[in-house]
């Protein structure tokens, strides 16, 4: 009796023994001996992403995960430069602006096909711009777009001039323009294979990118491999296939045990580790980021700017970086981004000084103290660690006589409650964070922060305003003469760090960790991962 | 036995109503705009608007649930608002993901816990007794995602013999190469409803090892073996398949923790992910078919009591 029961034990443990011995391990990264120096040709590179991308059409796209795995299959008219969010030709060649500012003449690349073999021309440029913004459209229903409306809200005709010439005329003179022809939702899309997969082109997209796409198995991979007629020049990798990997510490597993070569949202505690481990490279970059905590300037006690800069001096936000967030982001001053031009350091610091907050309080007439609701999203794109933040900064508060009760919320639910037309309906205070779009100034400080972009028009969550700093900024994304918009811009945060609208905490730091063996990767602050001039050692 | 099957199976019909119903009602008393969710906070208003008229989601509630009743009735179970795809195909292949692994996981719960429930019952109060019931009190303590990462570590990172998750290699496919990477996230699932596999079969066998029928069969001089494989086991196991057909129910629900530390595709992660999104049509389309799935597994376990059983019997 005990011996057959052994067998039975014994079978099953060789069956396991002999699943997991029956083939390799992992699919290691494949690529030819290095020769010299310089870029080598092939192999393939697994990315590890956060989640599942949602749509691989690049003019529906909203999130990380899509543009990650979507944005490489196309190109727009213009590009981000490298590591920059200044804009050079792509698919237009070169392009004039009219003197008003209103009208935009793009000349058309010759000879780019897309994946799909049809040719690049106006009339592509034409169908991927009006599909999004026509809703009388043949095509407009194949899909949603999120961002037409930021994108390509301001234009007013779009027109084909000849099959390389487009243009287009702006209702007004709107300076991010440009910037915003670079965005993935100004991408060119194959009206060929619209017409052919309609709303599934999203599951079969078809641009003229570097990255042409092969395959896409549901909640397992997508494939996208080297588009080799590519008229910037073909990658040098011949396949990357992206991997939805939920759970943070199984894909930092999978990167430890060679099964993934590139992973993105590392644990701030393991990112030490990881950096200090030679067979990995850690790449980062500070992001188009903000997170910040918004004052309701339409509810007492928040109307008073005293409050508000009490508020900025109680929270010692150098700890929130260091301690809770370990360094993945930057401490920060200013509303803007470093990494976006006209940023300036030389703005109102609230550097940590409860004394001087308990003074400010006491001025505004709140010695004894007050209460306050502060609303938590549980998490949510950009958050980073709203829960831990928030509590330290309720902590720093009560240290100051104010006293915060937290209520938290799911991110689907937290938006629903916070993008409100009735201020009255908000707490007191409550988290936030923006991840910019275009790169451009405009993108933070006007549609955050102008008397304009009250809910629902925009996103001035707190209905904070200075009639003043409107009028600057109204000024400055209607000018083409950038010199005058930097001015504006540096201006406008001094005035805006006085004012106080909200507490800047930090700017995020985009980090990657990828096996050492792979070249020339650079991050961008839009958060796409461009691999074509990457190349992998071996 | 055929018409016993047929009234179980019309029985289904209000259990699948009310539970679409109870659904579609948290769903939608739970604050959140799947348009705002889809087109983020930087959609204008008017394409807010426009959004929510093509869902549907501005007409009256009830409106919205029998306008989607009437279309699952002819076949037509809706569109993905997030993923843009058809309900019905996504889900049925993210339920195959999810059947494998319950499946195989259900197949190891059930041969460990009974093996150490034998064994502990034959051999009670032994050090092998004990150890197995040290081990059942483990396994019932241990957080599933926490084993599940432990598992990667050991038998991935270190020991290098298994895929951490995922369902298949890249540039692979076959069937060795998804039994590999059932193994670890079935352990991780199957250890719980083992360990209360195997204290279901200990303490009914060592019930069933006093009665006075198998003190008979014992002076028969029946061998031991016999004994309890025949006259004990089969007696044993009714209340064990109660509790596997509910585990088996568990683990098809259960296993959302494990599909996200495993990545695995299956019906639990999409369903989550379409909570978050207040993917109305894919959530209730989910739900529908677990629901089913697990009415129909306790019927199967309620027609195999009159298999191991011969006292019961449907009429």
């Amino acid at each position: 009796m005990r011996i057959r029961k052994w067998n039975c034990l014994s079978v099953l443990i060789l069956l396991g023994l002999v699943i997991s011995a029956c083939a390799p391990a992992s699919t290691p990264t494949s690529a030819p001996a290095a020769q010299g120096g310089g870029p080598v040709q092939g192999g393939t590179i697994v990315v590890g992403l956060q989640a599942e991308p949602v749509t691989l059409d690049a003019q529906q796209m909203t999130d990380y995960n899509s543009t990650r795995a979507g944005r490489n299959i196309f190109d727009a008219l213009l590009h981000f430069k490298d590591e920059s969010t200044e804009v050079e030709p792509a698919l237009a060649e070169k392009w004039d602006i009219s003197p008003d500012g209103k009208e935009y003449t793009f000349h058309l690349r010759k000879g780019v096909k897309f994946h799909d073999g049809t040719d690049f021309n106006a009339d592509a440029v034409v169908f991927s711009y009006e599909r999004q913004i026509d809703p009388n459209h043949p095509y407009h229903d194949t899909g949603e777009f999120a961002y037409a409306d930021f994108t390509l809200g301001v234009v007013d005709k779009i027109e084909k001039i000849d099959d390389y010439t487009v243009r287009i005329t702006l209702k007004e003179s709107f300076a991010p323009f440009l910037a915003n022809m670079a965005m993935h939702s100004a991408t060119i899309v194959s009206p060929t294979a619209v017409k052919k997969y309609g709303k599934d082109f999203s599951r079969n997209p078809v641009g003229t990118g570097p990255f042409k796409f092969v395959s896409w198995s549901p909640g397992v991979e997508i494939v996208v491999e080297k588009n080799p007629d590519y008229w910037g020049g073909a990658p040098n990798v011949d396949k990357v296939i992206y991997r939805p990997i939920i759970d943070d510490q199984a894909r930092m597993n999978e990167l430890e045990a060679g099964s993934v070569d590139f992973i993105v949202n590392i644990p701030p505690d393991d990112l030490a580790r990881l950096k200090a481990d030679t067979r990995f490279t850690t790449v980062e970059q500070p992001g188009m980021h903000t997170w910040y905590v918004v004052f309701n300037c339409q509810k007492k006690p928040f109307d008073d700017v005293k409050v508000r800069q009490a508020v900025n001096y109680a929270i010692d936000r150098q700890a929130i970086v260091d301690s809770i967030l370990r360094n993945t982001g930057t401490l920060a001053n200013s509303p803007l981004p470093p990494v976006l031009w006209s940023y300036t350091s030389d703005v109102t610091v609230y550097d940590y000084n409860p004394e001087k907050a308990k003074q400010l309080l006491t001025e505004a007439g709140y010695a004894d103290g007050l209460s306050l609701t502060f609303w938590v999203p549980t998490s949510g794109s950009g958050m980073q660690q709203p829960v831990p933040m928030g509590q330290a900064i309720q902590a720093d508060l009560k240290k100051v006589g104010i006293d915060a009760t937290i209520e938290t919320y799911e991110w689907g639910t937290y938006l629903d409650k916070t993008i409100v037309e009735d201020a009255q309906t908000l707490p007191e205070i409550f988290q936030m964070s923006w991840v910019g779009d275009n790169g451009d100034p405009d993108n933070f400080l006007y549609i955050l922060l102008s008397g304009d972009q009250f809910p629902p028009n925009g996103f001035n969550l707190g209905h904070c305003k200075d009639d003043k700093v409107d009028a600057m900024l109204r000024e400055a994304r209607a000018s083409l003469d950038q010199s005058k918009r930097t001015d504006i811009y540096v201006q406008a945060q001094k005035m805006l760090t006085e004012d106080a609208f909200w507490v800047p905490v930090d700017h995020e730091t985009q980090i990657v960790v990828m096996k050492a063996g792979i070249k020339n990767f650079k991050l961008h602050p839009t958060g796409d991962f461009r691999f074509k001039d990457v190349w992998l050692e071996k | 036995m055929a018409g016993y099957i047929i009234r179980r199976l019309l029985a289904l019909i209000p259990v699948l109503l009310g539970i679409s119903f109870l659904v579609f009602l948290i769903l939608h008393l739970a604050p959140g705009d799947p348009a705002l969710i889809i087109l983020g906070p930087k959609a204008t208003q008017a394409s807010l608007a426009q959004l929510r008229h093509d869902l549907g989601l501005d007409q009256p509630f009830l409106v919205q649930y029998f306008r989607w009743l009437w279309h699952v009735l002819q076949g037509d179970w809706g569109r993905s608002i997030q993923l843009k795809r058809e309900v019905l195909p996504l889900i049925l292949q993210r339920f195959q993901a999810t059947a494998y692994l319950t499946l195989f996981s259900a197949f190891l719960a059930i041969v460990f816990g009974v093996l150490v429930g034998i064994i502990s019952a034959t051999r009670q109060y032994s050090l092998w007794d004990r150890l197995s019931m040290i081990g059942v009190l483990l396994g019932f303590s241990m957080p599933v995602f926490w084993l599940g990462i432990i598992l990667q570590i050991v038998f991935s990172l270190y020991l290098g013999i298994l895929p951490v998750s995922g369902m298949q290699s890249p540039d692979q496919q076959g069937w060795l190469d998804l039994l590999r990477h059932l193994v670890l996230p079935s352990i991780a699932l199957a250890t719980g409803a083992a360990v209360i596999i195997a204290r279901m079969t200990r303490s009914s066998l060592l019930e069933v090892l006093q009665q006075d029928f198998i003190r008979t069969a014992r002076a028969k001089g029946q061998s031991e073996r016999l004994v309890i494989y025949r006259h004990a086991l089969s007696n044993a196991l009714i209340p064990v398949v109660t509790v596997v057909g509910l585990q088996v129910g568990y683990l098809l629900g259960g296993d959302i923790l494990v599909e996200i530390v495993f990545s695995w595709p299956g019906i639990g992660l999409l369903m989550m992910n379409g909570i978050m999104a207040r993917d109305f049509p894919l959530v209730q389309g989910a739900i529908l078919l677990v629901a089913t799935s697990y009415v129909m597994v306790n019927l199967v376990v309620d027609i195999l009591y009159a298999y191991v059983d011969p006292r019961i019997s449907y009429k």
